[in-house]
């Protein structure tokens, strides 16, 4: 079997006639390609790990591209990639620690990314630890921001290592509860 | 160990050091420290990017879905019948079937596509020898794979019959059940004519362009 020209349309008109050379329309598939960069780093900052998420963005596109209609704008295309993955987000909670819909209201219902939200996400830890109480900032601080490992943290803020996975814990409830998004 | 402090460290341990999410039925109890944490550690470097090897690997997810109306003819050839060998590249093109080759071994049963299923590496071209069985598996997907010439077709290792693993019989070129007198084809196809079973559910294989063969399977 032979290859043939690429872009080829299997359901190209047989009868003969006039060729016009037109620009070549980009395929929602391959417009859905370049957005799923954006689907993953919003599937990231949210699981927090690259192989979920690989796994996760890799559900979406599965998903999602089949059922891309060809000429969609890329906005469009977008916007149901990102339902998709909410759908998808809320599938992987809801299956690994029971959380409902109600419960990822707040986060399943954000808006659309327009950009890259690189600054939005580093905003958002700054918001969430704004909210905490001294300590808990600062364990979360050492622990998650600089990657001190407990025994670190316990030397740091002059503690124990069980007293500091305790704080910690509280620390993440209380983190929990901060409303990131108005 | 069981104590809430203990079990939520341990998942923020493992994503600090880039793992998975490993949950437990008692970690719903902490299911909002635990959202919490994944979000802290997935906000702190700021956007990630897709690594140019998973961006490669979905492409060629999408390439080689199967029943998808968008994708090319030769694509949906090759992976509807569980061998998708290099669609994506060019240079590939000489390792995808022919279409009558192909409707010959249009034969096993249902191709399995587990939920979520992850392409997985279980072997080397060079580790697969012409026309022989090589069992292989990926995750929790048992299979038998046979090579001819640049192409691989696989079936599952498990008899339709009775929930048992074949064994590959190479005098005879059949899959032999264990526990019953049942054989199959590579093909997958039963060989008794008298009482025939169903044929063998069939796997995805695809090479890539490094030589790899991958079977969908899980993780």
């Amino acid at each position: 079997m032979s290859a043939g020209p690429p872009n080829q349309r299997s359901d190209a008109p047989d009868e003969p006639g006039e060729l016009l050379q037109l620009p070549m329309a980009p395929r929602a598939t391959d417009i859905a390609l370049g957005e799923l960069q954006i689907v993953y780093a919003f599937i990231y900052a949210r699981v927090g790990n690259r192989a979920d998420a690989e796994d996760l963005t890799q559900q979406v596109a599965l998903k999602a591209i089949p059922r891309l209609r060809e000429g969609s704008p890329a906005s469009a295309i977008r916007g149901y990639l990102f339902a998709t993955a909410r759908s998808v987000l809320g599938g992987f909670w809801s299956t690994r620690l029971g959380l409902s819909e109600a419960e990822l209201h707040e986060d399943l219902a954000l808006a659309v990314p327009q950009a890259p939200p690189s600054e939005e996400r580093a905003d958002t830890v700054q918001r969430i630890l704004a909210e905490l109480s001294d300590n808990y900032r600062r364990v979360l601080e050492l622990r998650f921001l600089h990657g001190y490992s407990l025994k670190e943290v316990a030397a740091e803020m002059h503690s124990t290592v069980g007293a500091v996975k305790v704080m910690q814990l509280r620390a993440l409830r209380a983190a929990a509860k901060v409303k990131v998004y108005p | 160990m069981n104590k809430p402090e203990n079990r939520v460290d341990k998942i923020v341990s493992d994503l600090l050091h880039g793992r998975r999410l490993r949950l437990k039925g008692g970690d719903a109890e902490e299911k909002a420290a635990i959202t919490a944490a994944a979000r802290l550690i997935g906000a702190r470097q700021g956007q990630q990017r897709m690594s140019p090897a998973f961006r490669k690997r979905l492409e060629q997810a999408i390439e080689s879905a199967p029943n998808q109306s968008w994708l090319t003819r030769r694509a949906a050839l090759v992976a509807g019948f569980g061998v998708a060998a290099g669609v994506v590249t060019g240079a590939l093109v000489g390792r995808t079937l022919e279409p009558a080759a192909v409707a010959q071994r249009q034969l096993g049963g249902a191709p399995i596509d587990p939920i979520g299923g992850r392409w997985i590496d279980v072997a080397a071209m060079s580790d697969l020898v012409e026309g022989q069985g090589t069992r292989v598996t990926a995750g929790s997907v048992g299979a038998f794979l046979f090579r001819r010439g640049e192409t691989v077709t696989g079936v599952s290792s498990i008899c339709s019959h009775l929930p048992c693993e074949l064994w590959w019989n190479g005098g005879q070129d059949l899959l032999d059940c264990p526990c019953h007198p049942a054989s199959f084809t590579p093909e997958g196809k039963s060989t008794d004519p008298t009482y025939p079973l169903p044929a063998l559910n069939t796997v995805r294989v695809r090479v890539t362009p490094a030589g790899r063969v991958e079977v969908l399977g899980t993780a």
